[in-house]
């Protein structure tokens, strides 16, 4: 039952261009940010809903509480981008939004607001990168806060879930000489699966 | 030249519907000055698109917060992606009135901003600010929010008095015992219970009977420091929190309460209604497993101040505890 959607072609072609669109999202990070982006290796996996909370808890690696902000993306292939922190690193992430000058934020800033702030840029970054390899131009909606101090499995709730399978691409990054560590899972259900697979296929059958 | 029709021809449709929607547009390039600016943002603003095209925003708008805005736009020229500003979290960009003069209660319109890329291939050209009116939607927010205040508030309180109810009361004691229970200090408890309050019922009637325990309430109230939790324990009985008090001066308290209460008649309708009240004083110590121990403790003390005569306060007697009885009352072998 384990990766069902994808032969092993188009999985190890789905990594490769995770792996580029990841590393241009945090090019562009390191710039707005002025700052050394360190990213992890983008996981991909596809789960069943049953799996997905497991899954999601395996990929991130968090425990604890955690802040998490949603935010839906649309073109051909839509689907949900979750930002989740921990909640005891809300207060690091100021550093995040220095201002061009870089001065501190704090006074313009509220807390959510700084949180909406990251949530967006990171999922914003990433999710364009990704499908833009794919050859689609998302349109986002706002960032929505799912909860803060919550912990990891109530951010999936399976009773309210109307897909069977969905395709994670989970990424992490911090900054250089900082502690907090930003999630970023992409998450694409049923009828986006079937878009990135043709996709695949077309760059696939360009190379 | 100036025939309406002709001129709307040679727009595209799209840019007709740009002009007309109820919804602020404009167009900013990298180095922030404004390339687009239809109608809504003209009306609102006071400044034609004649006015700002051309020019930096900064410089028609000097209030705009511009650290925060350069950088919403330089996120999108750099990612690519959108960014996004709720009126939850920052009311305004543009101070705009609202439509809502009368009904409002907000300064100025509420506004959801969305910064859009306008990419030409995959390179960015222009970011498409959109300024969406969200007064309304606030409005009804603050609407709730005041409504559940008072809910919360109706659910604390105790309807005759106005004064904490027991339920709320209990929560408080029980937070304040944990504290005491996790840091230690001093936490005293006053219960206190207005004197053959069943007579005054029967004698004068509910209504004065009402209007004794609202007055008890007010005169208690007066007293004590205002962040102390006051509440109403059952019918005419009443408790005081104390935290960081110690028995002690607890009992300097209960009797500043006591003799408040029973200072003068209340006069309801003109009738005297003259009214005393016993109370218990008890303070938490190392025997007491749990707040509803406390509250058994200053309870008894209560008792014991009603047996002896009524109109005074008792102090809970620290009784020795059953560890500290047994080996005395066993003889040693």
């Amino acid at each position: 039952m384990s990766e069902p959607f994808f032969t092993e072609t188009q999985r190890d072609a789905l990594q490769e261009i995770s792996n580029l669109a990841m590393g241009m999202a945090a090019t562009g990070l390191s710039e707005l940010l002025d700052a050394f982006i360190e990213l992890s290796v983008p996981r991909v996996r596809s789960v069943a809903i049953g799996e997905a909370a497991q899954a999601l808890r395996e990929m991130t690696g968090l425990d604890g509480a955690v802040t998490a902000v949603r935010q839906s993306f649309r073109s051909g292939i839509k689907g949900e981008a979750l930002v989740i922190c921990r909640s005891g690193e809300i207060a690091d992430l100021a550093v995040l939004a220095r201002g061009p000058g870089g001065e501190s934020p704090h006074e313009t800033m509220s807390e959510i607001e700084l949180v909406f702030d990251i949530a967006n840029v990171v999922a914003g970054a990433c999710v364009s990168s990704i499908l833009d390899q794919l050859g689609a131009t998302p349109v986002f909606s706002p960032p929505g806060l799912i909860g803060g101090g919550m912990s990891l499995d109530e951010v999936f709730r399976p009773d309210a879930l109307t897909w069977d399978m969905a395709l994670l691409i989970e990424v992490n990054f911090s900054l250089e000489d900082q502690n907090f560590r930003v999630h970023l899972v992409m998450l694409m259900a049923q009828e986006s699966i079937r878009i990135v697979r043709d996709a695949l296929d077309t760059l696939l059958g360009e190379t | 030249m100036s025939d309406p029709v002709g001129k709307a021809l040679d727009c595209s449709l799209s840019e007709l519907v740009v002009e007309r929607v109820g919804l602020g547009i404009f167009v900013v390039d990298r180095d922030m000055n404004v390339q687009m600016w239809n109608r809504f943002m003209h009306e609102h603003s006071g400044l034609s698109a004649q006015q700002v095209i051309g020019r930096s925003l900064f410089d028609s708008f000097p209030d705009l917060p511009r650290e925060w805005l350069t950088r919403k736009v330089k996120s999108v020229f750099l990612l690519g992606s959108f960014a996004f500003s709720s009126w939850e979290q920052r009311p305004y960009l543009f101070r705009f009135e609202h439509d809502r003069p009368i009904t409002g209660g907000v300064d100025h319109m509420q506004q959801n901003c969305t910064f859009m890329p306008l990419t030409r291939g995959r390179e960015v050209v222009a970011v498409c600010v959109t300024i969406a009116d969200a007064t309304d939607v606030s409005i009804v927010q603050r609407e709730r929010e005041e409504a559940l205040a008072k809910l919360r508030e109706y659910a604390n309180h105790d309807g005759l008095t106005g004064i904490t109810n027991r339920r709320y009361f209990e929560a408080q004691l029980r937070d304040e015992f944990a504290r005491w229970q996790r840091q230690g200090g001093e936490l005293s408890i006053l219960l206190f219970d207005l004197d053959h309050f069943k007579k005054i019922n029967d004698e004068f009637g509910h209504v004065a009977g009402d209007a004794v325990l609202r007055t008890t309430a007010q005169r208690v109230s007066a007293v004590i420091r205002p962040g102390n939790t006051f509440g109403r324990f059952g019918g005419e009985e009443f408790a005081l929190l104390l935290p960081g008090t110690t028995i002690d001066e607890a009992m300097l308290v209960a009797e500043k309460v006591r003799l408040t209460i029973g200072a003068e008649p209340v006069q309801v309708d003109g009738v005297r209604v003259p009214v005393t009240a016993s109370c218990g004083v008890a303070a938490a110590r190392a025997q007491n497993d749990d707040y509803v121990s406390l509250v058994n403790d200053v309870d008894a003390a209560l008792y014991t101040a009603k047996q002896t005569g009524r109109n005074r306060t008792h102090i809970a007697t620290t009784k020795p505890s059953l560890a500290q009885i047994i080996p005395a009352a066993r003889p040693a072998p």
